[in-house]
Parts: C-alpha cells; sequence; structure tokens
C-alpha cells in the first residue's frame, strides 16, 4: 500500500485562455497556496505548476479520489468560476505519464518548446521551499528532469522548435517588413519580456524602452536588453512613439483598454502597431485589436501560429512518447518495489528465521558428530532451501502489476504482522 | 505576325497568372521566380505586338481599345520595375491576370469606329489617362494585396497570402507612392480632357462625373495622408474606389466605341 501520484489541472487543451487567466498563481502567490494545499486531509505531498498554457497541482495521496475532489474544490474556489468542465485529473500511472510528458514537452501546444522545463523546475523548488515535497514527488519529478532530458537528447524534438519569442519576431515582419529603425516598448518586466526583447534586439530594432510600475525593475531590464527605462506614468506618449509593444505584467486587470488605446491609435495616425500580450492573466483587451492598425495577438494566438507552421515534428513526438512510455513502465516497477519491500524482507526474516531455529536443533542433536564445517554446511542447507523456495513468490512479488493483493495474501498466508503497513 | 504576337502575349500572361496564382495558394516558392521571367518574356512579346500594330497604323492613342491595350502594358512594365526592388510576387497574382484580362479585352472587342478628329489635345489626354490609369492600377494590385493580408493578420488565420505577400508597411508605401506618381499625370489628363471635350460639345456627360469622383478620391486620399495620417486600411480602400471609378470611365468610352 504506498501513496498514489495525483494530478489535477487545466491547460492549454481543456480551458481557454480566459479561464486560465482565472486559474493562473502569480509567483508570489504560489508558497501561500502550497500550504493551504497541504492542509487539505487527503493530500500528502504537493507541487504546484502555474505557467501561461497550464495549472496543476500535482500531489501523493492515500485516497487518491478524495485528493481530487479536495484539489479540485481548492482549485474552482479561488479561481472564482466553475472549473468542471476544464479540470482534468490524473491518478496513479497515468498521472506519472502526465507528469513525464509535461516535463518532455509533449503536452505542450508548441510541443518540443523548452520553456517548459525551466518553469516545472522553478515549480518543483518553490515546492522544495515551501517544504510540501516528499519522497514520493521527490522522485517522480527527478525522474521527469530525466526523462526530459532524453527526450532532448534523444529524439530531434527540440531542433527548430519556434518559440513564441521568435514567432513575434516573424509577425512583426509581416507587418513592417524590417524591423531596424523601429522602437519597442516593453511594458512590464518580466522573465518572458526578457526573452521577446532580446529577440527583436537580434534583429535590429532602433531603440527598446522599458515600463514597469516599479522604476527599479524596469532599469534593471533596461540595462540587460540594452534600452532605456521610461517613467509608467508616461506610458500614453510611449505608445504613441512605439511600433511593437510587448506586454508580460503581472497585473490581473488589463492595462491597454480599447479607451485608453482609441486616442493612441489617432495621435499615432494611424501607423501600424504591432501588440504581443505574453500576460496571462491579459493585459491587452482583446477589443483593441479591432481598432485600426492595431495587430493584437496573444499568447494563445502566437502558439497557434507556432502550430500552424509546424511540420514534420510528428515522427519526432512519437520516438518521444515511446521514451516516456517506457520510462513511465520503469517508475512504476520501482514504486511497486516500494510498496512489495517491506513484505519481502519480512517474508525472508520469517522464513530465514524457521531456517535458523531448525539448523540450531538439529545441530543441537548432531552437533558433537560435526566439526566446524560439517556444522557451517548444515545452516548454508537451511539457507539454501529458505533461498530455493522463496525465489519464485519474491519474484512474482516484485513483477506482479498488481501487487496489492498477493502483498496481502502473502502477509496473511504466512501471518506476517501490520498487513497494510505503510511507509 | 501581328496576331501571332497578340496570342503569344496572351499565353505567357496566363502561363505566368496560374503560377503566380499557385505559388500564393502554396506551391512551392522558387516558381515565383518562373513567373516573374515568363510575365518577362509576355511583357516583351505584348511590347512587339505594340509596336507591330503602331507600324499597322494602329498607335497606343489612336483608340480607347488600343489605350487599353496600352495600359495592361504599362502595368505590367510597373510591376515588373517595382518587383525588381521588393518582393512583390504575391501582387503578380492580381497583375498578371489584369493585364492579360486588358489585352484581351482590346483586342478581341469589336473595333467599332475609329475616333476621327482627335488632335493634338486628344493625343496628349488619351496617353496621359492611359499612364494615369495604369499607375493606379498598380496601386490598386497592392491595395488588394494589403487588404487580403490585412484581414489574415487581423483574424489571426496566417495563410500564404500572408506568408508569401509582403510586408503591409511595404505594400501602403508603395501603393502611396504610385497614388503620389500617378496622381499629377491623371490631373493633367483630367484638364486637358475637360479643354478637349470642352472644344467638342459643351454637354455634360456621365463619364466626366465619375471622372472627376475618382480624382477625388485620389486628391482626398492624398491629402487626408499628410493631414490626419491616413493610411493603410482606409488607403486601400479609397484607392480601390477611385481605380473602380477612373476603369468605369474607361468602360464607358469603350462601351461607346463599340456600339
Amino acid at each position: 500500500m504506498v501513496a498514489e501520484l495525483v494530478v489535477v489541472g487545466l491547460s492549454h487543451r481543456s480551458a481557454p485562455l480566459d479561464v486560465r487567466e482565472r486559474a493562473a498563481f502569480s509567483e508570489d502567490e504560489q508558497a501561500a497556496a502550497l500550504a493551504e494545499l497541504l492542509e487539505l486531509p487527503a493530500v500528502g505531498e504537493s507541487m504546484l505548476l502555474s505557467t501561461c498554457n497550464r495549472v496543476e497541482i500535482v500531489a501523493a495521496a492515500d485516497d487518491a479520489r478524495r485528493a481530487v475532489a479536495d484539489v479540485s474544490g481548492f482549485l474552482a474556489r479561488r479561481a472564482g468560476i466553475d472549473l468542471a468542465p476544464h479540470l482534468y485529473d490524473r491518478v496513479g500511472p497515468a498521472a506519472v505519464k502526465h507528469v513525464f510528458r509535461v516535463a518532455a514537452s509533449l503536452d505542450s501546444l508548441v510541443v518540443g518548446e523548452p520553456q517548459i522545463l525551466g518553469q516545472l523546475k522553478e515549480a518543483y523548488q518553490t515546492a522544495v521551499g515551501a517544504g510540501s515535497v516528499g519522497p514520493l514527488l521527490g522522485r517522480c519529478l527527478e525522474r521527469a528532469f530525466g526523462v526530459a532530458k532524453r527526450v532532448r537528447s534523444e529524439t530531434d524534438i527540440a531542433r527548430g522548435a519556434a518559440n513564441v519569442s521568435s514567432v513575434a519576431v516573424e509577425l512583426a515582419k509581416r507587418v513592417f517588413g524590417r524591423l531596424d529603425g523601429k522602437t519597442v516598448l516593453v511594458v512590464g518586466a518580466g522573465k518572458m519580456s526578457d526573452l521577446a526583447a532580446r529577440h527583436l534586439r537580434d534583429d535590429g530594432v532602433a531603440a527598446i524602452r522599458v515600463a514597469n510600475r516599479t522604476p527599479e525593475r524596469a532599469r534593471e531590464l533596461a540595462v540587460r536588453i540594452d534600452g532605456a527605462a521610461v517613467a509608467w506614468e508616461s506610458l500614453d506618449d510611449e505608445l504613441v512613439l512605439a511600433d511593437v509593444v510587448i506586454t508580460s505584467t503581472g497585473s490581473r486587470q488589463p492595462i491597454l483598454t480599447r479607451a485608453r488605446l482609441k486616442p493612441v491609435t489617432r495621435a499615432r495616425r494611424y501607423r501600424p502597431l504591432f501588440i504581443v500580450d505574453i500576460a496571462v492573466p491579459r493585459d491587452v483587451e482583446p477589443e483593441v485589436g479591432k481598432l485600426e492598425g492595431v495587430y493584437l495577438f496573444d499568447i494563445d494566438d502566437l502558439e497557434e501560429v507556432v502550430v500552424q507552421n509546424r511540420k514534420g515534428r510528428d515522427a519526432e513526438a512519437q520516438s518521444a512518447e515511446r521514451i516516456v512510455e517506457a520510462e513511465t513502465a520503469q517508475f512504476l516497477s520501482w514504486l511497486r518495489a516500494q510498496g512489495v519491500v517491506p513484505t519481502i524482507k519480512d517474508l525472508r526474516e520469517r522464513f530465514l528465521g524457521v531456517a535458523a531455529a531448525e539448523a540450531e536443533r538439529t545441530l543441537g542433536v548432531l552437533g558433537a558428530r560435526l566439526d566446524a564445517g560439517g556444522q557451517a554446511a548444515v545452516r548454508q542447507m537451511a539457507e539454501a532451501i529458505v533461498a530455493k523456495l522463496l525465489h519464485t513468490p519474491l519474484m512474482a512479488l516484485k513483477t506482479e502489476e498488481e501487487a496489492d493483493d498477493l502483498v496481502a495474501a502473502a502477509r496473511r498466508l504466512f501471518a506476517l504482522e501490520g498487513g497494510d503497513k505503510k511507509r | 505576325m501581328t496576331v501571332a504576337l497578340f496570342w503569344v502575349a496572351i499565353a505567357l500572361y496566363a502561363l505566368a497568372s496560374a503560377v503566380y496564382l499557385a505559388s500564393l495558394l502554396g506551391l512551392p516558392d522558387r516558381y515565383a521566380r518562373h513567373a516573374r521571367l515568363v510575365l518577362g518574356l509576355a511583357f516583351i512579346a505584348h511590347m512587339l505586338e505594340i509596336g507591330a500594330r503602331g507600324v499597322a497604323g494602329l498607335h497606343p492613342v489612336s483608340s480607347v481599345r488600343e489605350a487599353i491595350g496600352f495600359l495592361a502594358w504599362a502595368l505590367t512594365g510597373g510591376f515588373l520595375l517595382a518587383q525588381v526592388r521588393w518582393r512583390l510576387d504575391a501582387a503578380g497574382a492580381f497583375t498578371a491576370p489584369a493585364a492579360a484580362a486588358l489585352l484581351l479585352t482590346a483586342r478581341l472587342t469589336p473595333a467599332g469606329e475609329m475616333v476621327t478628329g482627335l488632335g493634338a489635345l486628344g493625343r496628349i489626354h488619351i496617353s496621359l489617362a492611359t499612364v494615369g490609369v495604369s499607375i493606379f492600377a498598380l496601386a490598386t494590385a497592392l491595395a488588394v494585396l494589403y487588404l487580403l493580408e490585412e484581414r489574415q493578420l487581423k483574424h489571426k488565420k496566417l495563410g500564404t497570402i500572408v506568408q508569401r505577400g509582403t510586408a503591409l508597411e511595404t505594400l501602403d508605401r508603395l501603393a502611396h507612392r504610385c497614388v503620389q506618381v500617378g496622381f499629377p499625370i491623371f490631373t493633367v489628363a483630367m484638364i486637358t480632357g475637360a479643354a478637349w471635350s470642352a472644344r467638342r460639345s459643351a454637354d455634360l456627360r456621365p463619364e466626366y462625373v465619375i471622372a472627376f469622383a475618382a480624382w477625388t478620391a485620389f486628391a482626398v486620399l492624398l491629402v487626408a495622408r499628410v493631414v490626419a495620417g491616413w493610411r493603410g486600411r482606409r488607403a486601400a480602400i479609397i484607392t480601390l474606389v477611385g481605380f473602380a471609378a477612373s476603369a468605369t470611365v474607361l468602360g464607358i468610352y469603350l462601351a461607346r466605341a463599340i456600339w
């Protein structure tokens, strides 16, 4: 009887952007959320992964069904909406496989994109820091990172995997032709804007300007990407000057609204304005994209484009899936072994105990007639009989898919102590 | 000889159109280069044909039909010139068929009666109007491509038109430049036309009004761009309207020459 792995969550496959942005956790909220998760009675260990494409909770639980219900309730309460149509859950082997697939970027919208692994590692570190990771989750995640590494090195899945930033640059070129001489405005100093701005910098834009609510972080990012920090208050003026805008703030409310941008387009004399919104929740109202001369792409749009552009990566994905399958099976057999190990130990102790006792009894009668070598031979014979007799049942215990019944039977047949012992 | 050249030109135009269109619909990119070559050959065949007709006494400005034939040639020439500098293969899918259609119209419509007593003023009017409208036609091809591409970008459905097309800002700038060049020529054509027709009769014909509407559309376009920054989609639509009006005038002349 071992605790089971449980995954509950929603992703781009199950939920549209407007649901995902309600369910998302900001970096600052995650520690508190983990603490809250651990208070759920059914949850033993837990980890929280919140990216722009998915919000997932990985947990270890003795009562998987109850854990699924509890965690679903937790997510729905926090999002404040009915998440039932969007949530999925995976239990046991399916949960392990899911975690491996996510780590290997097989569940990503852009299969093979490299960012998810970093995000998963970060989520794991956060959970370790919060003390919510135990042996099961720890082992599973560490194996998941190994799987991701294998997939990366053994398949070509990641080669040419267009990431969102490079697609944003490509799209900007469809509007502007060349990007040299263009001005980029970065709104919000998150990691994603860093990446996107670097791509644009490589394409020779004339200037990168950074606006952020906290000026220090704007300055930091500006230094990193060789740009200039500008005052948050002058955002409207900056919008008039810019050609490309990248937004990735942590704001829960849209920052660029239609009402705000309408006068901006007029002041720009309808020069094209290309906006990339990589924030979840979104920073730009969808209505903004309908304004004249404004081309707005949010994270889903960008990834949709990536998917449209993708060709010939399916074969690689298939060989990656095979790696995941094999690794999942291996992990599960390790997990099973963890369940039968105490029983095997008990069984061996019991048998060896009986054998040793009988050997000593025999030696008590025959002992005087045997020399030291003969006595050792009798003891060895007893142990050898035990080993031979136990070989088949132990193999059965170690390799049986559903070992729980066998464990229970063995414990009952041989009257081993504590049949439901937990590790 | 003339007729043979005409059919050679038509066949080449048709082939170029087919390759350009196929390339827009997803044919591998390298075929666009062949389309350029074929269109260049069509241009040469067309030029020889116009020359041969000229030798036979049918000058490009001697009638509306001849003028339309010349217009098709000028449009092709303008496009070939522009695509040396800019990647405009997607616009070829509109210009090549347009040139083919115009040439067919010019040569296969009944000859009707020759316009008599053209005079110098009439000749200047017809030649300038033809050149002006052919430049507007080029601007229109770019505007149509602009509208198609912008539609895909706005709807985030990035089909081959966007992928093979030219960047929006480039299309907008090129179309604007065409209008900038075409407008003064068209203006002089309007003035000479007015003077010429005033000399012939004082009636106000519908085509004069439509021609004036075309001129107004392009004038508004140029002024609004400077004053209010109108560009992009708005500019493309006004270009379409202006061109439709000027093409209607040509159509009326052609119809009148036939019947």
